[in-house]
């Protein structure tokens, strides 16, 4: 691994940088969107804990919704393009084998949430690790997009 | 149908007041304990259908009664939710190693928590 600095991604939070960084975050239910612009290589991760805001509580990047737009915001901001944008995405365990053969547990949603998401800003995934029964510990480079993931 | 029972093992009585009120609205009996050891003894004596454990506490930390509890035959299945701060939460690489079947992180939010709650009690 190339010596990058390291920030360390807690839940509900947003990482973007123009200079490289390497970020960790340890995902049980909850979904990391990795993206990324491989030509300015600036790059960012979000880490969510719930599908969608529905009006209850508090907007904010917990919500998947949020969390994927406030990230391709942040990014454009910083000077990345759109249409250059590449996705990762990690996380949606079912961490309880009593309910793995639920169609709709936590993490399901949160997957689906992300896939639909970046499918509507028509953003490709190029890699992925999802849904399973373990939590992961995720490492992502924001520069290259490079990506570790761990089971736990 | 039973109503599920929900353990809160946590040192602060201001989150333990928190927690309650939080799944106040739910059809949950919350039993608490105020420390890890106290938090074992309940499990082993309630059988909950979810335990919500805190990380730093006196006489047996969060971790130290996760691994007690996942080493019982009677409480090696419960679904654990650690409840750290974010500090602590860069280590919950430890819980998972341990058992933990999640986390969430101080302060706690009821949306989530209620949702995490559902999630692992199968709602």
């Amino acid at each position: 691994m190339s010596e990058l600095s390291k920030a360390y991604l807690h839940p509900g939070q947003l990482f973007v940088s123009a200079e490289g960084y390497a970020v960790t975050t340890i995902l049980g239910s909850c979904v990391a969107v990795c993206l990324w612009d491989p030509v300015t290589k600036i790059g960012g991760i979000n880490h969510f804990l719930l599908p969608s805001f529905g009006g209850e509580g508090i907007a904010s990047p917990r919500y998947g919704n949020i969390a994927i737009k406030e990230l391709l915001y942040r990014l454009t901001q910083l000077g990345s393009q759109k249409h250059n944008l590449l996705a990762k995405m990690f996380g949606g365990a079912c961490v309880l084998e009593a309910f793995r053969q639920r169609q709709h547990h936590l993490g399901t949603k949160n997957i689906e949430t992300a896939q639909e998401l970046l499918k509507s800003e028509s953003i490709p995934v190029v890699g992925h690790d999802v849904g399973g029964q373990r939590g992961r510990k995720l490492i992502f480079h924001t520069d290259d997009g490079a990506a570790w993931v761990k089971a736990l | 149908m039973a109503m599920r029972k929900i353990l809160i093992v946590d040192d602060s009585e201001t989150m333990l007041k928190v927690a309650q009120m939080m799944l106040a609205k739910e059809p949950y009996e919350v039993i608490v304990a105020r420390d890890g050891a106290e938090g074992v003894a309940r499990a082993l004596e309630t059988n909950p259908d979810l335990i919500l454990m805190d990380v730093m506490m006196p006489n047996m930390t969060g971790f130290e009664a996760l691994r007690a509890l996942r080493n019982n035959s009677q409480t090696s299945t419960v679904p654990i939710v650690m409840v750290t701060t974010q500090a602590e939460a860069e280590s919950i690489e430890t819980g998972y190693v341990s058992g933990c079947n999640d986390y969430i992180v101080k302060p706690v939010d009821s949306v989530e928590l209620i949702a995490k709650v559902r999630n692992l009690v199968g709602e």
